[in-house]
């Protein structure tokens, strides 16, 4: 099977993240690649280990390549990131057809994905590339059984109240999220030799995209004012005796908080 | 384009979900400033009592009521709504951001080649009819207001609880039946099956009232407790990612930034230590209660109150004196 992931460097959770100006964030320098990307490295690799083929991680991004990094280290075969200082300024859709104009021409089974990136948290490069590319995606998958990548598979979504369980053909697109499996660790080895991997780079004019297409010029949408988020009020420790704090926090639930 | 306001009335099995509404109370108001019309669009299999409970909701209805309907498939939705939306050209689609809406509004957005914010918790607009979408980044840690630029129509989904359903909007929809007969063999994916969990609890992020217990829990079994809890105050359980990495809770339970935002009127944490990754997934819920043993938890900088105090004790008198407090009613 010939297989693509999709993946994304992002801040840490744990990184601070501030308002600088109505338009700009502070970001703390603590990176990591997107918890979610990491499980559909790992259904990638499973799938090959499973049938051959091929794992290629992919990103788009002018600076950090350390996801592909932690792809290769986690035995990924190939990294590609596509990178173009015209992409400064992107939305996710200019993201998705940047990704979609890449893989139109690969000879691609199966693309995974992220249910988000950690970050802006939009859950749209997924299914963007999926309709560019005229294949059927299934999002935020916890399940994924394929017998034979020639017939039909099965593939589970969480709904509410429920799982829902589909069936397509390849090529498809599915994002991956917690539930699906749990990402391998690397070894120490593959981490060195991934440091040392060469990513292939890959320029705008070489899709047959120009700077009018990403970027700035292409938005839909944008930010028009960061706000920091709402402050809550300072906790109010109920300090009386049990059984009193909790007659005292039913109170405080009914007729302070209203809630109740 | 025109001036209507359009929600995507998302049903499952014939039940309108309640975000559908509070969308539609949304957009009522919403369309006191901008003179709009709010049409609901309801697509599915066997309408009628979904139809019924929208009508009071919305000025339209656009009604696709088709046997191939019958499962939400993004392929099936997204070939019935978009030629619609091309001839009506609303100037506004809210969805709720459900497993579904999350599922379809990117793609359609990408098909229609329009804008779209997701998982909004705010939204204004202002007379000219430009939507103003506000939505947490970094998992909360900042917001931002997003706006649309040329492109119609500003699609947005919204989290559940977000507005209040307003019974009162008491009009009479008029009802537009489309009629577009599909191949349903022309579709690329089908539904084969619906595994429901167990029990009738709301998913977590559709509750009004969460309650959750972490670690402090020790054993899977001890969760009976919570359940008690919970069935007095109509509540879903929610949990960690502890415990759900020690096989003790399902991951569709999981609040965090590797499971589920919520947006409860009230959450109730009990033996949660706080980790950032958890309370990311709280930013949005009005009223927070922590009960930790440990009164350094960090849960309890995220709390409006807290108790420090053994679960075990505060639970199960909690769940007592609830039922008293709710017979008072
Ligand atoms: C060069 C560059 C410049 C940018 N400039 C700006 C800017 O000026 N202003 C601004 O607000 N934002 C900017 N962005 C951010 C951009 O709009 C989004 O972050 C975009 O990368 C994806 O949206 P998302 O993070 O919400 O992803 P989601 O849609 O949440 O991601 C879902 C999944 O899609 C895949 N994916 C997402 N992003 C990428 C990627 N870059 N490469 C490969 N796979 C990916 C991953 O599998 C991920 O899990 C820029 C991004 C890039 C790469
Ligand atoms: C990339 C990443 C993503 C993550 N995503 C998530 C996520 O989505 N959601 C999430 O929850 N976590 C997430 N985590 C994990 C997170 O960092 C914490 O490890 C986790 O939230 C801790 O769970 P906990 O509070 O149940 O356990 P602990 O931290 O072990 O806390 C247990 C608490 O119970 C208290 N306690 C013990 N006994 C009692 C008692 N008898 N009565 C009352 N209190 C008692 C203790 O004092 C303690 O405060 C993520 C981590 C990473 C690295």
């Amino acid at each position: 099977m010939d297989i693509y992931v999709l993946v994304k460097q992002v801040p840490d959770p744990e990184a601070n993240v501030k308002v600088k100006s109505d338009v700009e964030l502070e970001i703390e320098n603590k990176y990591f690649t997107n918890f979610f990307d990491e499980i559909a490295i790992e259904a990638g690799l499973k799938l090959r280990e499973k049938f051959g083929g091929k794992v290629t991680v992919l990103t788009v991004d002018n600076k950090k390549v350390d996801a592909l990094r932690r792809g290769i280290a986690m035995g990924a075969d190939d990294a590609i990131q596509i990178t173009d200082p015209a992409l400064e300024g992107s939305d996710p859709f200019a993201i998705a057809k940047t990704l979609a104009a890449y893989l139109k021409d690969k000879p691609f089974d199966l693309i995974l994905a992220g249910r988000q990136a950690m970050d802006d948290d939009a859950g749209i490069v997924g299914p963007g590339v999926a309709e560019l590319l005229g294949i059927p995606h299934v999002n935020m998958i916890v399940g994924l059984e394929i017998d034979d990548p020639k017939k039909e598979l099965k593939v589970v979504r969480e709904v509410e109240g429920g799982k829902e369980i589909l069936s397509c053909f390849l090529p498809a697109l599915f994002t991956c999220q917690k539930g699906l499996n749990n990402p391998r660790i690397p070894q120490v080895m593959n981490v060195m030799k991934a440091m040392k991997a060469q990513m292939k780079k890959v320029d705008l004019a070489a899709l047959g995209l120009s700077a009018v297409d990403v970027g700035g010029q292409a938005v839909k949408i944008k930010v028009q004012k960061y706000l920091p988020p709402p402050k809550r009020p300072p906790v109010k420790m109920i300090k009386e005796d049990f059984p009193e704090n909790v007659k005292q926090l039913v109170k405080l639930l009914k007729e302070e908080a209203k809630v109740i | 384009m025109s001036n209507e306001i359009w929600v995507f009335a998302e049903q499952q099995e014939g039940k309108v979900r309640r975000v559908a509404f509070e969308l539609l109370s949304a957009a009522a108001d919403f369309s006191k400033k901008t003179g709009s019309t709010v049409a609901g669009i309801l697509l599915g299999s066997g309408l009628q009592e979904a139809l019924k409970s929208l009508t009071s909701y919305a000025d339209k209805i656009y009604l696709l009521d088709d046997p191939g309907l019958a499962a939400y498939t993004s392929d099936a939705y997204l070939i019935h709504m978009a030629p619609l939306i091309k001839e009506h050209q609303p100037s506004i689609l809210l969805g709720g951001a459900t497993s579904t809406g999350k599922d379809l509004f990117p793609r359609l957005a990408m098909h229609l080649q329009t804008g779209y914010a997701p998982d909004c918790t705010g939204l204004t607009i202002e007379e000219n009819g430009k939507l103003i979408a506000k939505r947490p980044l970094y998992g909360g840690k900042v917001f931002a207001e997003m706006i649309y630029l040329e492109a119609k129509p500003q699609m947005a989904t919204v989290r559940n609880n977000t507005f209040l359903v307003n019974q009162n909007l008491n009009k009479s929809a008029q009802v537009i039946p489309i009629s577009s007969p599909i191949d349903p063999s022309s579709l690329k994916k089908k539904v084969i099956g619906l595994e429901k969990a167990a029990g009738a609890k709301l998913d977590i992020t559709e509750a009004e009232i969460v309650v959750a217990a972490g670690r402090g829990i020790k054993a899977p079994e001890n969760f009976k407790i919570m359940e008690e809890l919970a069935d007095v105050l109509n509540a879903s359980v929610g949990t960690t990612r502890a415990t759900v990495d020690e096989g003790w809770r399902d991951v569709k339970d999981q609040i965090g930034k590797s499971g589920k935002n919520i947006s409860a009127k009230l959450y109730m944490a009990f033996g949660v230590s706080g980790a950032i990754h958890h309370i990311l997934g709280i930013g949005t819920c009005k009223t927070v209660v922590a009960v930790d043993t440990d009164p350094n938890a960090l849960i309890f900088n995220y709390a409006d109150y807290g108790i420090v105090g053994d679960l075990f004790q505060i639970v199960p008198a909690l769940t007592e004196e609830l039922k008293k407090a709710m017979a008072e009613k």
